[in-house]
């Protein structure tokens, strides 16, 4: 299926990533280093490196084959669920994070709350991290299987001992600068694939104009914002209450494989500016997602499966040469996935599991020497795991699944714990327990309580507001915190007007 | 109630008006952060127009009005 061109591109790709990434390794002095870059990287570079990891090969396939049966309503999730939280993270949050100098976001909700809510996080975090790695694995091994004829254990070996290697020795700072390559060659190969296929299909204009006359399920293909009865998973409700105001914001905020990025920046606008870049690049994924699985409407109508669009699409369009380019453009949106899920499970094993549990004195090399340990246990865990999908399909979208039903409580103890000094420990520990239950109970009888197809953005919601009540009912029946307990913590105007360190 | 159904009356275009309205608020909200804080970890003399996230943000947040308006 690949040509000899093809070949040489993607295996000249996976050497270039190796060699760029074992670079980075003479930087690696000490754990902050490994962990947060010695806090010394720009803002372009943690900019695009945010942009990629949130993008996988799958999320290509995925979001092309959504776009394919229910149009441009898919692109809320890049454009309104994602830039006003990186927004708000870059002028509120991270400045926060990066004041006080952490390297985790459970290590803030441990010094805001108690180190059980730490705990909790962090486990949650590093159980989803460690089964989405062998789940990633297969998934997109399978798919470059289909793609392009590679053989499935070629694709998982080949990133593994690629991503595996300079992630050991150069921690983030190789993950982030080898993103930033990864980041180009998606963006060349996506705009490529999007520019041919515009002009197969006659230009914007014609494609919107053959797309209207093709019956009434296309009817609705330009309307971004989706009635509140759509059968669809993205009415309007879902998308503002669940993406927007929370599923958006826990991700951008509370998860550690984004905030760790901007922890690593040289100085504090650096890291607001991260953010801030990330957000302007954000603006094209789905240009680059999206709009081939709309065009193969005209290309290719009347697909049974829509994930069908975009393999369709590569092979009718692309050229011999470009096909190698968009199959790099898959490895890296792998690779820059499994790089971001191994730095960030060792984060948050060394500095919020072993530190606190197991050795709290050590010198700072056996920290480090933990960190990369905890890289190769992780990789070695989950190419072991990866066939294990092979065995349940469904397990990727549950594993999904599971994290978003995390992101409503999580973001309520965030969100209170920030800005209101009146929550406790005892607030945030039961609107985390309690919130996760109910994200359970509505998934459990969903049946019973949602008329659409998958209501996993209102389950967001209402497990936020949930752990929203929980969290200001608890606070107010506890003690509350002293105010040397919270400095740092909690928001304040003077940060704004004094520029004041933490 | 879980399912919205109290919001069904709200018609798709004033939902489009009522994100369209979110970018605005942003805007505005994004308008009132003080230049210090935006410009916090640059020197005094280094400051410039350029560096000003305000301004990024608020070109970010137009171009998405935009297509919000658009579709």
């Amino acid at each position: 299926m690949l040509a000899g061109i093809d070949y040489f591109i993607v295996i000249a790709y996976i050497i270039g990533m190796l060699l760029l990434g074992l670079y980075f390794k003479k930087f690696v002095h000490n754990s902050d280093d490994y962990f947060i870059g010695g806090k010394s990287l720009p803002f372009w570079a943690i900019g695009m490196s945010i942009v990629v990891s949130d993008i996988g090969a799958l999320d290509f396939v995925g979001v092309s084959g959504q776009a394919y049966r229910y149009g441009i309503s898919v692109g809320n999730f890049d454009w309104v669920g994602s830039v006003p939280a990186m927004l708000l993270a870059a002028f509120i949050f991270i400045p926060y994070f990066w004041r006080g100098g952490m390297y985790t976001i459970p290590e803030y909700l441990g010094r805001r709350y108690n180190k059980s809510v730490r705990t909790i996080a962090s486990v949650t975090w590093i159980l989803f991290f460690a089964l989405d790695l062998g789940v990633l694995f297969w998934a997109s091994a399978v798919l470059l299987n289909v793609l392009m004829g590679w053989p499935i254990w070629v694709s998982i070996l080949s990133t593994a001992g690629v991503v595996g290697l300079y992630t050991y020795f150069g921690g983030i700072t190789a993950v982030i600068m080898t993103d930033v390559v990864q980041m180009i060659i998606m963006f060349t190969g996506g705009f490529a694939l999007v520019f041919l296929s515009l002009d197969a299909v006659g230009g914007w204009e014609n494609m919107v104009e053959k797309i209207s006359t093709m019956g009434p399920e296309y009817r609705s293909h330009f309307d971004i914002i989706q009635p509140s009865d759509t059968k669809s998973p993205f009415p309007w409700t879902g998308i503002l209450f669940g993406l927007t105001f929370v599923m958006a914001n826990a991700y951008m905020i509370g998860n550690q494989a984004i905030v760790q990025r901007c922890l690593t920046a040289k100085n504090e606008w650096h890291a607001k500016a991260s953010m801030v870049f990330g957000s302007a690049l954000k603006m094209f994924i789905p240009i680059l997602v999206l709009f081939p699985g709309l065009m193969a409407v005209v290309v290719h109508p009347g697909l049974a499966d829509g994930d069908q669009a975009l393999p369709l699409m590569i092979k009718s369009i692309l050229p011999p040469g470009l096909v190698g380019l968009m199959f790099a453009a898959f490895f890296a949106g792998l690779m820059s996935s499994v790089d971001s899920l191994l730095n960030s499970t060792a984060t948050l094993f060394t500095k919020d599991i072993y530190q606190p549990y197991f050795n709290k004195n050590a010198d700072d090399k056996h920290y480090l020497k933990v960190g990369q340990i905890t890289t190769l246990v992780i990789l070695g865990f989950g190419v072991a795991t990866s066939p294990i999908s092979s065995d349940f399909p469904g397990i990727y979208v549950a594993i999904q699944t599971f994290m978003s039903y995390f992101q409503g409580p999580l973001f309520a103890i965030l969100v209170l714990g920030i800005f209101w000094k009146r929550t406790t420990q005892w607030g945030g520990l039961s609107a985390l327990v309690i919130g996760i239950l109910f994200a359970i109970f509505l998934n459990v009888f969903k049946t019973q309580f949602f008329t659409i197809e998958d209501p996993f953005l209102y389950i967001s919601w209402w497990s936020f507001v949930v752990g929203f009540i929980v969290n200001v009912l608890v606070s107010l029946m506890t003690k509350k915190h002293s105010e040397s307990q919270l400095e740092g913590l909690v928001f304040s105007a003077k940060i704004l007007t004094k520029n004041e360190k933490l | 109630m879980l399912n919205f159904d109290w919001l069904s009356g709200i018609s798709q275009e004033t939902a489009k008006m009522i994100f369209f309205s979110m970018y605005i608020v942003i805007g505005i909200l994004v308008l009132l952060v003080p230049n210090d804080y935006v410009y916090e970890g640059i020197k005094k003399e280094d400051r410039h127009w350029y560096n000003n996230l305000k301004l990024w943000s608020l070109t970010v947040l137009s171009i998405l009005a935009t297509i919000y308006y658009i579709f």
